[in-house]
């Protein structure tokens, strides 16, 4: 059975997903959702490929690091299959671990532009319609306490911030006031009504 | 947004610029200002990649970045309220690489179809 190949392009980097539609799913024959195989290609460095499991560990991999150079001064992601480590802020290194024993890890190093290219094969990846694919639970992804924040700070300050303002103004205003009484006059006055 | 004038005035939401004018920006405002950078980024992808790669390479004669430097100078000094402690920092050369460098990595990854969530999402978490 003849198998497809879709191919996702960004500047310097191409990532090939090859695979089968789900005929049970009654799926067109241009969709791919059993994927077998895997293909990175960066333009200057070796290609990187492998099975399904792999893939999405990857994506998550790239996702997690690039959230974590935004955020942190030495951004760091480790696991079984990847490690991503920066050199400095331009150069990060990337260490892809076999499962088999006897062969080394192998070593690339891409600068920012690269990073960025791979991360938005990935995302084109996530948004192809002709590829059903577990979504990395890193894309797009925004924490519920994350959303709402600016939201509530709106509401919050639309409820409260009238009437606070309103009992501010009261108290100037009438603090004004005090300027104006004289304890001393009233108390005379008082005192001239009572002889009458 | 129903015209250019309404993008100009929200700029003016900026603490940093010199004509800061304190409104209260609304959410819908918020995600449409966050929608235009995304689009303007996945517009500018090319030049924004070759700044990046300008200083990747320690030994490349990056003309580019220092014309962009120069031109980000120009128009903090010409927009900004200098005399903030957070634009001064924008100005100083030694400081400003890592500033710099971290919004355009944003922005170039940002460039997906549903790169504004991203964008929402790295601005929340900054």
């Amino acid at each position: 059975m003849l198998q497809n190949s879709l191919s996702f392009h960004q500047s310097s980097v191409s990532l090939e997903i090859i695979g089968l539609p789900d005929y049970s799913n009654n799926e067109n024959k241009g969709q791919i959702s059993i994927i077998s195989d895997w293909k990175l290609n960066i333009i200057g460095k070796p290609l990187i490929e492998g099975k399904i499991d792999h893939l999405g560990q990857i994506m998550d991999a790239f996702y997690i690091y690039s959230s974590l150079i935004i955020t942190n001064e030495k951004p760091l992601y480790e696991s079984k299959l990847i490690d991503i480590k920066a050199d400095n802020l331009y150069i990060h290194n990337i260490v892809l671990k076999s499962s088999k024993p006897e062969v080394r890890p192998l070593i690339i190093k891409i600068g920012n532009s690269l990073l960025s290219d791979i991360i938005n094969c990935f995302d084109q990846l996530n948004e192809s319609s002709k590829v059903r694919i577990k979504k990395s639970r890193f894309f797009n992804s925004m924490p519920k306490k994350v959303i709402f924040p600016l939201n509530n700070k709106v509401k919050f300050f639309n409820f409260f911030l009238p009437p606070f303002i309103s009992i501010c103004s009261l108290v100037l205003f009438s603090s004004t006031l005090i300027y104006f009484f004289n304890p001393i006059e009233n108390k005379e006055k008082k005192e001239l009504i009572n002889k009458k | 947004m129903p015209n250019k004038i309404t993008i100009w005035k929200l700029r003016n939401n900026n603490p940093l610029r010199k004509s800061y004018i304190k409104n209260n920006i609304q959410l819908e405002e918020f995600e449409a200002l966050i929608k235009i950078t995304a689009e303007m980024s996945k517009y500018l992808y090319p030049y924004i990649k070759e700044l990046l790669q300008s200083k990747e390479d320690p030994k490349n004669n990056s003309v580019i970045w220092d014309d962009f430097q120069k031109r980000f100078r120009e128009l903090i000094n010409e927009r900004f309220n200098v005399n903030s402690m957070r634009v001064k920092k924008l100005l100083n050369q030694t400081e400003n690489d890592e500033i710099i460098i971290k919004s355009l990595l944003t922005l170039s990854l940002c460039i997906s179809n549903g790169g504004y969530k991203k964008l929402k999402n790295f601005l929340f978490n900054c």
